[in-house]
């Protein structure tokens, strides 16, 4: 923070302090009026997706796209459920999400720790290497990654995905842990070790309490991230049976190619609402941590 | 950062002698090792073989018939690589890339500054307001984004024009964004910033929360313009984050695939094919391995030339020491 003090300031004398305070509110009012209207251009795509999601294909093609639909009937939801198989779709992506995302705070948090609390001889290196990832664009690794696992029998297999899930999230997860555990106290951890803690129990019951916000914010961070992907799954998961195991986005992509044959829009926007559901309930449910985490974990 | 970062440094503990240490120096190492492995192993695997695995198929030449048999691939050294780089084709594509990633860093960098520093001085029900409006663009997934925004510019259907021709007039009705590439351009463009900028205002809002108040106020108090305050206090201290995000965003922007793909119904013309969707067309679409492999290589370096400085800052930044 060094440069801020040696900031060079004017010194005026300060200006009448009523002209500054009508200035600040005019800007205010206008801060205001430039939010909301970002909001509504940011919300606006999405409430048209969950409006048109309730409508009948007909309706869709009215030619008036912020019309109400004439009922609100679930009956697009339960055809994207069942006949486009959304419902298939939904629940392999929980679970793969759901394991890949443990593995990755399981494994990350683990060399994070390490990496940010212990010095040893690689440490250095090991860092690097973790996350020189970060600078890899995903697709890359795409046509070597399918020989890979194609050759290890994991192709079209849930935990190749998971696999492949984890190692592309570990990177940023180990970037941003690293960051965060160097920011506990080391007070406690050191009157722990004097205490005879073992490494997991300090590991477990010390440092995995204080950094909660910034082990929450990271994992939301996967979890969107994971939840998210089109590009793996769709390389890997491929060939006989596949359509059986697809994760959600594969099955969003699967009905917009179908739409131009079958005429399913309304079960599209019922399965894109169905897609964003779950992230709600997880943004709902760890708001106040996101918050708290991002703002600790973000800057040092 | 340094204010915030400087803990007092660690007395040596007296009482330990000097080889008990050595041994927990030792058993340290063994242990942080031991917790590293996992990870080390899966990166090994699943990021560090491919590349290497990429590297090599890129000297090679790989098609349909190998892919089968699982033969090795005949060596074509450097053929591959001097395909590309001869072929214009393909440096319009690198262009192309290039000017998107630079016009959509910016656009979404500057506008998620403007709005976290928007977000500041707004009353708190706006903010919030705000906020879960941003976390729902921020949880779309990319492609449940894409087809959004393709139904909102369909020719016939769409939501756009059926706006545009209530204001512009009855032109716009059946106007087809994707036959003039600049106007694809602009809605591929519109998408990746709508995206990108939830996750750029969250992060930067949340580091705009570390900004001493009494830095601010004091600078007020000396009769420092906004525009001063944010440019000599703000600003400098939310270098570091914004280093990250914007090597993030620029990462990201530059392996653009999703969005140009899925609004161009999985078979993106040239004109809208980036460096991504070009070197998976090749290598998955017309079965040439290792063409794609060297368009991926090529992409890369291309990448890291550009960013290594700032790449670097990015590491440092979140070194550990």
């Amino acid at each position: 923070m060094s440069n801020v003090t040696t900031m060079d300031a004017p010194v005026k004398v300060s200006a009448p302090q009523e002209k500054t305070r009508r200035e600040l509110k005019a800007f205010n009012g206008l801060a205001h009026l430039a939010l909301i209207f970002w909001a509504v251009v940011t919300a606006g795509p999405l409430l048209w997706v969950v409006l048109a999601s309730f409508k009948s294909n007909t309706e869709i093609f009215l030619g008036e796209p912020f019309a109400l639909p004439s009922t609100f009937s679930l009956e697009t939801y339960l055809s994207a459920w069942d006949q486009a198989h959304i419902g298939r779709y939904f629940l392999n992506s929980v679970f793969v999400v759901l394991v890949s995302t443990a593995g990755t705070m399981l494994f990350g948090s683990m060399a994070a720790y390490v990496l940010a609390r212990y010095s040893f001889v690689g440490n250095r290196i090991v860092y690097y290497l973790f996350v020189s990832g970060l600078a890899f664009p995903t697709f890359m690794a795409l046509g070597p990654l399918f020989h890979i696992l194609k050759n290890m029998g994991l192709l079209n297999t849930y935990h190749g995905l998971i696999m492949v899930y984890i190692a592309y999230s570990l990177p940023f997860t180990i970037f941003f842990l690293a960051a965060f555990f160097k920011t506990l106290p080391h007070e406690i951890d050191e009157a722990a070790t004097v205490d005879g803690a073992s490494h997991t129990r300090k590991f477990f019951q010390i440092m995995m309490p204080m950094a909660k916000s910034g082990l929450v914010s990271i994992t939301i961070f996967n979890i969107v991230g994971q939840w998210n992907q089109y590009l793996l799954p769709l390389v890997i998961m491929q060939g006989q049976g596949a359509d059986q195991k697809w994760v959600l986005t594969q099955g969003i992509a699967n009905i917009s190619t179908q739409a131009g044959y079958h005429a399913e829009w309304s079960t599209l926007f019922a399965a894109l609402t169905l897609s964003i559901i779950p992230m709600i309930v997880v943004y709902a449910i760890f708001q106040r941590q996101i918050q708290a985490g991002l703002t600790a974990g973000a800057v040092k | 950062m340094q204010a915030v970062d400087s803990r007092p440094v660690q007395a040596p503990a007296p009482l330990k002698t000097a080889d008990r240490s050595g041994a927990r120096r030792k058993r340290d190492t063994r242990t942080a090792w031991l917790l590293s492995l996992p990870t080390l192993i899966i990166l090994i695997g699943m990021l560090g073989y491919p590349l290497y695995r990429m590297i090599v198929l890129s000297f090679q030449n790989m098609r349909l018939r190998e892919l089968f048999s699982g033969a090795t691939p005949p060596w074509a050294g450097v053929d591959q690589y001097a395909k590309a780089l001869t072929d214009d084709v393909f440096w319009g594509i690198v262009a192309r890339t290039a000017a998107f990633t630079v016009v959509s860093v910016t656009l979404s960098v500057t506008a998620g500054l403007g709005i976290a520093l928007l977000m500041r001085r707004v009353h708190a029900k706006v903010r919030i307001f705000m906020m879960v409006a941003m976390m729902f663009v921020w949880a779309l997934p990319q492609l449940v984004a894409a087809q959004a925004f393709r139904w909102l510019t369909d020719s016939d259907f769409g939501v756009l024009n059926y706006l545009f021709s209530k204001v512009f007039g009855d032109e716009w009705l059946n106007h087809s964004w994707f036959v003039n590439p600049w106007e694809g351009w602009a809605v591929i463009t519109t998408l990746v910033v709508w995206a990108g900028i939830p996750f750029l205002a969250i992060s930067l809002s949340a580091g705009l929360t570390q900004v001493p108040k009494e830095l601010v106020e004091a600078a007020t108090v000396d009769g420092a313009s906004s525009w001063q305050t944010l440019r000599n206090i703000t600003l400098p201290i939310l270098k570091p984050l914004l280093t990250i995000v914007t090597t993030l965003s620029v990462i990201w922007n530059f392996g653009l695939f999703t969005q140009n793909w899925a609004l161009r119904d999985s078979h993106p013309e040239p004109v809208y094919q980036t460096l991504a969707t070009y070197s998976y067309t090749q290598a998955f679409g017309r079965s040439l391995y290792s063409y794609g492999s060297a368009i991926s290589v090529i992409t890369v370096l291309l990448m890291l030339g550009v960013m290594v400085f700032y790449i670097r800052q990015m590491f440092k930044i979140g070194e550990v020491d």
